[in-house]
């Protein structure tokens, strides 16, 4: 891909993790394969979003762009950087450019520690600030612009609520002021009133700080508000890659239509003529996955193909991917 | 509108009522002094620690100090608790036997916990191999009978240690009863470790998973201070209590060995030691003195224990 704007390209990234058996020696005996093998690129400025059910890969495939887990295969490119190649110290460096936010408020954030000590570890691990009082002005900034007193720097986080705390995560990712942000379902952990807030407030910091996201979600209607584009992930793999209108209107996977079909529509009228595609039987498991394409043992409109090749995700035209055999 | 607006918070008001201010240590504190043994337990200890600092202020007399003129004597106002065969005051013994015990248990303690700390630290967060290795090696110490093991080592290394510190030049340390103390706490001190080492490690191996400490990694906090900032104050808790636990046993191992005779030799002071000799009183008018070591120790112990299980519940308020 030639095009300048991108920020992040992701190429045949793989994430297996091994099964070992033997107490002494462990022998290998299969993978896990949590991805295998997904493409997709992030232009500047933009929002991806990254849907499916629980246990899909969709977080794995976020913790393998910021190398918190090494890919098995493929590669990361971020700025014309690959980030699978860089190690050590140039890695370490490279993450002030790309942040996280996690979906449990409770458990990201370190107990013992302040909240002032949370949001300036990153300015201090990454030299940002030479003395202690300008790191903790930047705090007390940051803390305001996340929307929490900037009193509150002497606090540790169990005197907060689910809300307060993730907006201190929001605090930490933002500390170094960089350009590209993994959030893994920021949201679901938290109660319908206070979603709407953290969803306004990243909204505001994307456009204030110029933002791109990778936002990871299962909730389709939050994902629809918040994304450009939407990514549908199935076991491991990518089904459908589309601008978000287009998705939603059009969708051509069976698994995207099925998950739409899911989606309650706040207008009884029309919800009363929703057709809910049930699919059959359960998500097979990723350490043995179908042969043919991975979605053929649940397909409601499976062909003989399907059970043999495995499809290859490709642009139908209009920058509408999808990975079937049925176009 | 501004973010903050927006977002549904106003932060000119917001955190006008404050709760007392707190820290997480003051959490712990709080809820440890509710706890009534647990605070007995505190004052025993600390009186403890109090005697074996000033017990040359507080002793009448030197703990070897031999008087001749009165042998066996009951309690008068010269000897609070009488006196032994010796003519040596038990009140000044007892004394300076905290000493020793104060001496022995924080240096094992910290001998110990230094071992384990290093070795679980290690096998927790490197894994693997390295993992394998450290905790192979602790099963087979825990494999032993934890007494019988200490037994062995104290009476394999004395003859060696004695050697050894002659060697380096140290004929007046070899020849006094200090090189007793060094063999009981290397001998405990070998033997304690694996068990903070498994807990230490365990801990880590389920902090590790962590999102906070993921986080710490996705922000390019260096390995070592996730280990001390992140990890270590984090598998704290466990540890204090069973430091808190062990310190007692670690006195009750002394007095152990001391009473078997292979532990702090006479005429150092040790309660082990003093269960040992008053032990041939038994028959005699003088059967009372067992007993006096033998509830100091009963108290320390105890004192540990319920210290250990306060801060268990003060430390884990799920608990309750």
């Amino acid at each position: 891909m030639s095009d300048n704007n991108i920020l992040l390209d992701v190429q045949d990234l793989k994430m297996y993790f091994p099964i070992t058996q033997g107490l002494i020696i462990q022998r290998h005996v299969g993978d896990i394969k949590a991805v295998d093998g997904i493409s997709f690129s992030i232009k500047k400025g933009e929002t991806l979003g990254l849907v499916g059910e629980s246990g899909c890969g969709k977080s794995t495939t976020g913790r393998a762009i910021l190398q918190l887990y090494r890919p098995t295969g493929g590669h990361v490119f971020f700025k014309g950087d690959d980030l699978t190649k860089l190690k050590g110290e140039a890695l370490r460096r490279k993450r002030r450019q790309m942040q996280m936010i996690f979906q449990d408020p409770y458990a990201s954030l370190n107990p013992r520690m302040t909240v002032g000590n949370i949001i300036s570890e990153p300015l201090e691990v990454h030299n940002i600030y030479r003395t202690k009082a300008e790191r903790q002005e930047r705090v007390q900034e940051l803390l305001r612009v996340v929307g929490l007193n900037p009193y509150f720097v002497n606090r540790y986080p169990h005197e907060f609520s689910g809300g307060q705390r993730q907006r201190i995560g929001v605090a930490r990712a933002l500390a170094v002021n960089p350009e590209f942000i993994v959030c893994d379902e920021p949201i679901s952990a938290l109660d319908v009133s206070i979603q709407a807030q953290i969803i306004n407030l990243l909204e505001d910091l994307q456009a204030e700080f110029n933002l791109t996201y990778l936002f990871i979600a299962h909730d389709l209607s939050v994902v629809r508000h918040i994304s450009d584009r939407v990514a549908v992930m199935y076991l491991g793999k990518l089904a459908e890659l589309a601008d978000r209108d287009e998705l939603y209107n059009n969708p051509l996977h069976p698994y995207t239509q099925a998950l739409l079909s899911a989606v309650p529509i706040p207008d009884p009228v029309i919800e009363e003529k929703r057709q809910r595609i049930i699919l059959e039987g359960d998500v097979p498991s990723p350490a043995n996955p179908p042969t043919g394409c991975n979605f053929s043992t649940r397909c409601p409109r499976v062909m003989d193909i399907c059970k043999e090749v495995d499809p290859e995700f490709r642009d139908l035209g209009g920058d509408h991917w999808v990975a079937c055999h049925l176009y | 509108m501004s973010a903050q607006a927006r977002a549904g918070l106003r932060p000119e008001t917001e955190g006008k009522i404050f709760r007392p201010r707190r820290t997480l240590w003051g959490d712990v504190w709080h809820r440890l002094r509710r706890n009534r043994p647990a605070m007995v337990g505190l004052v025993i200890i600390g009186l403890m620690y109090f005697t074996a600092i000033f017990a040359p202020l507080i002793a009448p007399y030197e703990y070897d100090k031999i008087d001749l003129e009165n042998v066996r004597a009951g309690p008068s106002r010269e000897h609070l608790l009488g006196t032994d065969e010796l003519g040596r005051d038990v009140f000044s013994r007892i004394v300076w036997a905290a000493r020793s015990a104060a001496f022995v248990s924080i240096t094992v303690t910290s001998f110990g916990l230094a071992l384990g700390t290093f070795f679980g630290a290690l096998a927790g967060y490197l894994g693997g191999w390295v993992d394998t290795l450290i905790m192979r090696l602790g099963d087979v110490l825990f494999a032993f009978p934890g007494l019988l093991f200490v037994f062995f080592i104290a009476a394999t290394i004395k003859p060696g240690l004695i050697a050894w510190v002659k060697a380096i030049g140290l004929r007046e340390l070899a020849r006094s009863g200090y090189v007793d103390y060094l063999v009981v706490i290397i001998a405990l001190g070998l033997v304690g470790w694996p068990g903070l080492a498994r807990l230490i490690r365990g801990q880590l191996l389920s902090l590790k998973r962590r999102d906070y400490i993921l986080a710490a990694q996705a922000t390019g906090v260096p390995t070592w201070r996730i280990m001390w900032r992140h990890l270590l104050p984090n598998a704290m808790p466990p540890v204090i209590v069973a430091v808190s636990g062990g310190i007692g046993g670690v006195i009750l191992s002394e007095a152990t060995l001391s009473f078997l005779g292979i532990g702090l030799q006479p005429p150092n002071p040790s309660w082990g030691a003093m269960l040992f000799q008053y032990y041939g009183y038994w028959r005699t008018e003088l059967w009372p003195l067992l007993f006096i070591p033998a509830a100091v120790l009963v108290a320390i112990v105890l004192a540990f224990n319920f210290l250990g299980d306060g801060l268990n519940e003060a430390l884990n308020p799920q608990l309750d």
